[in-house]
């Protein structure tokens, strides 16, 4: 019989009451897996359609939405000529509900800017110009709508073409309803505003020297703060109340986990008190007594973490094809997070195993004939 | 020793009772709802919001609704804009003072009709025009008549009921009211016999100018086995609206108003 025996006999004694507690650590483990992995998802998101998108620094004032707040797109000619900066598209994102869908991205751009240029079509074309009453949809956007080329869209007062399908190359774009700026102004009667500028600097601009012309143009530019792409979601508040929300709803949820797993632990080394007094008794030592209880509490929590991450990533995986979130994010379920989770269960096992472990090695081989 | 204690208990004493005297007195009645009167005829604003009817037939309508209150008056448009067979579907409704409201209804291409009855529903949802035109917190009788919780929210319960020379379709209107943040968190609209007739629960609040507003709305209890759920996306404050936008004309235009600032 080796050690292990032991820690595994120990689990399979009070098999019911071993999958309740592993059940416990793995719906803390799924909320870790699901609210993060979906709160970070949205941050990678926003970051990947950055990239795709080829931006480099993001001016923008994120403020307590999700959308950043609108400002004169007079902004762009203080910015242009400032050094390292090659090129500047603006941008009027909104969040918006559009026919029957609750809510979707509706980006604006600056006819010929380059964001433009990363859309691979998929069908159709992309508008003529930027007074063609047109819009191009994302792929997931053209799904979430029900939408093909030739069809008409619905966009505040006006009936817009849908001229053609794009990949954007990110969950973000591929979800946007794409159209030209002056075109969204005007449908929304907000001629003269924007609310975004992307900006690409010059080839072999230093991280530094992005650093220091973001600064820039904060100075500059007091109504908007540029970020280097993908920081500038981690601006906006709502953003991080949704983050900070996500990591305290799954904490509370692990700190259940926790106390469940030291109520087995305690229970088990109550139970076997006689055992270990008898493994006291022919020699073994208290730390390896104090080991085998905590391995045992390990081991509970690696199984609820494994369980955890499969219910996390299929109640996610099924969370993200919901109407209401389809092509807004994708969740961030990449190996290390997944790992991570199994860690933090691995990690809540051994803790919840501390004091039953002590309780443990307070015993004594006398214990055994007091029953 | 005895004296000093003494000494200690007056002192605290009038220390409490003079923090009681700084403490607010809480609003009365009248105050509350003249408050909630202020804040909803705030002058001009264009709003933009989904409605979804759920009932036999479920239909989803995009509207943009055109607003000009003071604190005689009310001027709304209600225009729909999507879905495309329905789209250019306009209701206009006045209120002035305490005189009856009045409206008409335009169906594209050409069909007008004045509305008789302000019980109709507002585009075959679970609001009747007099829902979207009525400010009851104007009304002449105002009562607080409780406290409640709504949603974990401390609120008061106010009674309004249409004076003397007012005519309403409704006998009262309870609106439970979130103190802190001055918005109404639940309304229940009843018959002058009691029966309740409408219920309107908020279901989202978002800051907007400085005040918390109602943004998404469920409205039940008009139709067995009917709601309408309200989603805001959108409120621009100060736009620029002439006479013409609440006639009859201005109906069967579709167009968003240009604002002097955006919210």
């Amino acid at each position: 019989m080796t050690f292990f025996t032991f820690v595994t006999r120990g689990l399979t004694r009070r098999p019911v009451r071993t999958g309740l507690t592993i059940v416990g650590i793995a719906i803390g483990i799924a909320a870790v897996v699901g609210l993060v992995g979906i709160s970070r998802g949205f941050e990678t998101s926003w970051q990947t359609g950055m990239k795709s998108r080829g931006t480099d620094i993001v001016v923008s004032n994120m403020g307590r939405g999700l959308t950043p707040k609108p400002f004169s797109a007079t902004v762009v000619e203080r910015i242009t000529p400032l050094p390292h900066v090659a090129e500047t598209c603006a941008l009027l994102v909104d969040l918006i509900s559009v026919e029957k869908a609750d809510m979707m991205i509706v980006s604006a751009r600056q006819w010929g800017g380059f964001s433009w240029k990363n859309l691979k079509i998929v069908s159709g074309r992309l508008p003529n110009d930027a007074a063609e009453r047109a819009v191009v949809l994302g792929k997931t956007a053209a799904e979430v709508l029900g939408k093909k080329v030739g069809d008409t869209l619905q966009l505040e007062t006006e009936e817009l073409a849908v001229v053609g399908i794009v990949d954007g190359g990110a969950v973000v774009e591929d979800g946007s309803v794409i159209l030209s700026l002056p075109l969204l102004q005007e449908i929304t009667g907000n001629q003269g505003k924007i609310n975004i500028v992307d900006l690409r600097v010059t080839p072999r601009t230093t991280k530094e020297e992005l650093t220091r012309l973001c600064a820039q143009i904060t100075g500059l530019v007091p109504e908007a703060r540029a970020v280097i792409a993908g920081d500038h979601i981690r601006d906006s508040q709502a953003y991080r109340m949704i983050s900070a929300m996500s990591w305290g709803t799954s904490l509370l949820a692990v700190l259940v986990g926790v106390l469940g797993v030291m109520n087995t632990m305690l229970m088990t080394v109550f139970e076997r008190t006689q055992e270990i007094c008898v493994l006291l008794a022919i020699g073994w030592k208290r730390s390896r007594i104090v080991r085998m209880v905590l391995w045992e509490s390990a081991l509970l929590g690696f199984l609820g973490g494994v369980g955890g991450v499969l219910i996390g990533v299929v109640g996610v995986q099924l969370l993200v094809t919901t109407p209401a979130i389809r092509g807004l994010l994708e969740p961030e379920l990449n190996p290390q997070f997944l790992v991570m989770a199994v860690a933090i269960a691995v990690v809540v096992g051994v803790v919840s195993g501390v004091y039953p472990a002590w309780r443990s090695s307070r015993l004594t081989p006398s214990h055994a004939l007091h029953g | 020793m005895s004296r000093l204690v003494a000494a200690a208990i007056i002192g605290l004493t009038l220390a409490f009772s003079s923090r009681a005297a700084d403490s607010p007195s809480p609003p009365t009645a009248s105050d509350l709802a003249s408050r909630l009167s202020a804040l909803r005829q705030d002058g001009t604003s264009y709003v933009r919001l989904r409605m979804e009817i759920k009932g036999a037939t479920n239909e989803t309508l995009q509207l943009q609704i055109k607003q000009r209150r003071t604190k005689d008056s009310s001027e709304v448009v209600y225009q729909v804009l999507y879905p495309k067979e329905r789209k250019g579907e306009s209701v206009l409704l006045r209120k002035i003072g305490k005189q009856p409201a009045s409206g008409s209804v335009f169906v594209p291409p050409n069909t007008v009709r004045p509305i008789d009855d302000l019980k109709e529903p507002l585009f075959g949802s679970d609001l009747s025009y007099a829902d979207v035109v009525e400010n009851f917190f104007a009304w002449d009788q105002q009562a607080i008549v409780g406290t409640d919780k709504v949603d974990g929210v401390n609120c008061q319960i106010l009674e309004s009921k249409p004076g003397n020379g007012e005519r309403s379709i409704y006998g009262s209107v309870r609106i439970w009211i979130d103190e802190r943040r001055l918005v109404p968190l639940r309304v229940e609209k009843y018959a002058s016999s009691g029966q309740l007739l409408r219920r309107i629960d908020t279901t989202r609040v978002v800051a907007d100018a400085g005040h918390h507003i109602p943004a998404d709305l469920t409205v039940s209890g008009a139709r067995p086995d009917s709601s309408t759920l309200l989603d805001g996306s959108r409120i621009k404050h100060n736009v620029t609206y002439t006479d013409s936008d609440f006639t009859i004309e201005g109906l069967k235009e579709i167009a968003t108003p240009h604002t002097n600032s955006k919210k």
